[in-house]
């Protein structure tokens, strides 16, 4: 009986510790098909700092859903200081901050259908090129 | 519909069939049919699939292009600041604000995108003058081509890119910590002695270099010119950026070179900067004067601390009475530490400008003077800023110059959208 609930506890315990790591760590960035960008160009193309690949426009764009995620683990930093250097950078250099989809599945089919687009999900879909799948 | 109690009775030889026989006959039936009608409904969900999938495409095709239009290449992106407050001080400031509520200023900034490297930037700006006057201004009309991402030309009317406040955030109050701008780089009718302004080209772009980034800003431009008895307090003069064309035909040209360092550096940014070109004024016998500035910046944004500071040197010289040159030096050391959503911060600014040098003495803010001041900020949310500064300002004693000495105390709510 003891051990049957000391295994109960210790499946609780350890469900608890998973969930969270879970929800941050599945964030994976993706590509049009026909963009090249390598995952150390992740953070300068999110602040505007890298427009291009190639002859390619980039059109970034943002999830409502997994930003909490990526920004941590991408960007190292939280919401208000993204949209701090944002208005910063759109101020001084007349740049355009990511449009934000809300889910994983609207960013999915903008990526997929739109050249030159990156984004960021949760749950990796079929049809992008995954840049960095930790 | 089939009653087989209704059948059974108005067909009474149905009744005899042996109820084997009926139970084979409808087995059979079944057997033939289901498959038939798997088939129609196999087909039928295909056809619905489809138009499914055509809804989705067009729903997909509607949303991208709504997404487009609200914040990718072909909208009109609308943002801007406002700030309101509450002055007093010991002592009327020539050019600040006098005892009592006033309305700063309402700046908004457009930046519409045209393809993939054609770009705009547009700031009209309403604002309330110090004797209560409103004044409208197109302070940014900016078109750009974006070569790559090393490389933008801008041509039109900019912020001029000296230092790091000036382009940082010149009308945007609440995105700076203080209430004022460092006085001597404050606006040219505000106490400003360069020229905040510019209409001409400017070249921009960062390039990795190292573990961080390679900065550099180019320009080429109209000179100001020195309005004279535009500053009704003293007669003196006050800067005219020359909007319409060049009074000199001198272009001012400057440059702004920085690196951006990354990693356990992350957040500082170093550069020196230049700026150089004749200003003449408007007296009967005009002054000119050749404006040498050099200088640098270092400014630390990172770990919720705020280090700014810039250094301006003129090393000016006098082409019209050949008095030969002159050297003054202006700088500000600013410094915020942030605990959540209270940032504590104090500067401390100098300015000595030589009355020698006409470039200064014939401008109402070219006066010497030092300056400190403790402030706090306290951001109500991410948009939304109350601010209260305390300065003490020391103007000295110079040919032709009113000595002043003042406190002054300056409340500011001030937002962005």
């Amino acid at each position: 009986m003891n051990s049957t609930i000391l295994r109960f506890f210790s499946a609780g315990i350890l469900a608890l510790c998973l969930i969270p790591g879970a929800n941050a760590g599945d964030v994976v960035v993706i590509a049009n098909s026909g963009v090249s960008i390598s995952a150390g160009e992740i953070k300068d193309i999110f602040l505007g700092e890298k427009q291009f690949a190639g002859g390619t426009k980039l059109v970034v764009v943002d999830n409502a859903s997994a930003q909490g995620g990526f920004l941590s683990k991408f960007m190292q930093m939280d919401a208000a200081k993204y949209n701090n250097i944002w208005t910063k950078k759109s101020f001084r250099d007349g740049l355009t901050p990511p449009p934000v989809k809300s889910s994983d599945a609207e960013v999915a089919e903008f990526v997929r259908r739109t050249p030159g687009a990156v984004g960021y999900v949760s749950t990796t879909p079929t049809g992008v090129t995954i840049i960095q799948n930790p | 519909m089939v009653n087989t109690g209704n059948v059974s009775m108005k067909n009474p030889g149905l009744s005899k069939v042996p109820v084997l026989l009926r139970a084979s006959i409808l087995g059979v039936l079944l057997s033939s049919s289901v498959p038939a009608f798997a088939d129609a409904t196999s087909d039928s969900m295909k056809v619905m699939a489809n138009k499914i999938e055509a809804l989705q495409n067009q729903l997909s095709q509607m949303t991208s292009g709504m997404a487009s239009h609200s914040g990718g290449d072909q909208g009109l992106p609308l943002h801007g600041f406002m700030d309101v407050g509450f002055a007093t001080n010991t002592m009327a400031d020539p050019v600040a604000y006098p005892t009592g509520f006033y309305v700063g200023s309402l700046s908004f900034y457009l930046t519409p995108h045209f393809g993939d490297k054609v770009k705009a930037l547009f700031e009209p700006n309403f604002e309330i003058a110090s004797d209560g006057s409103l004044s409208t201004d197109l302070e940014r009309a900016q078109i750009g081509y974006t070569f790559s991402d090393a490389a933008t030309l801008w041509a039109g009317r900019f912020h001029t890119p000296y230092g790091y406040w000036n382009t940082g955030f010149h009308h945007g109050a609440q995105m700076q910590t203080s209430v004022m701008r460092p006085r001597f780089l404050d606006f040219e009718d505000k106490g400003g002695v360069l020229p905040a302004h510019m209409v001409g080209l400017w070249g921009a772009g960062k390039i990795r270099a190292g573990a961080g980034k390679f900065t550099y800003d180019v320009f080429a431009g109209n000179g100001p010119k020195i309005v004279m008895g535009a500053d009704p307090l003293t007669g003196l003069g006050i800067q005219d950026i020359n909007f319409a064309g060049d009074n000199n035909h001198q272009a001012m040209v400057g440059l702004n070179l920085g690196y951006e360092f990354s990693g356990s550096m992350n957040g500082l940014r170093v550069a020196v900067h230049s700026l150089r070109g004749d200003v003449d004024d408007d007296n009967a016998l005009p002054n000119k004067t050749e404006l040498n500035m050099v200088g640098g910046s270092l400014v630390y944004l990172e770990n919720d601390w705020e280090l700014l500071t810039e250094l301006y040197r003129f090393n000016d010289n006098d082409k019209s009475g050949l008095t030969g040159s002159h050297k003054s030096s202006a700088s500000y050391l600013q410094i915020g530490k942030s605990f959540n959503n209270l940032t504590p911060y104090i500067r401390k600014e100098v300015a000595n400008l030589s009355q020698q040098d006409n470039y200064f003495s014939m401008q109402a803010s070219g006066q010497s003077y030092s300056r400190e001041l403790l402030g706090f900020k306290y951001d109500l949310d991410p948009k939304a800023s109350l601010k209260l500064e305390w300065h003490y300002s020391n103007f000295q004693a110079e040919t032709g110059r009113t000595p002043a000495k003042y406190h002054s105390l300056y409340t500011q709510y001030a937002i962005r959208f």
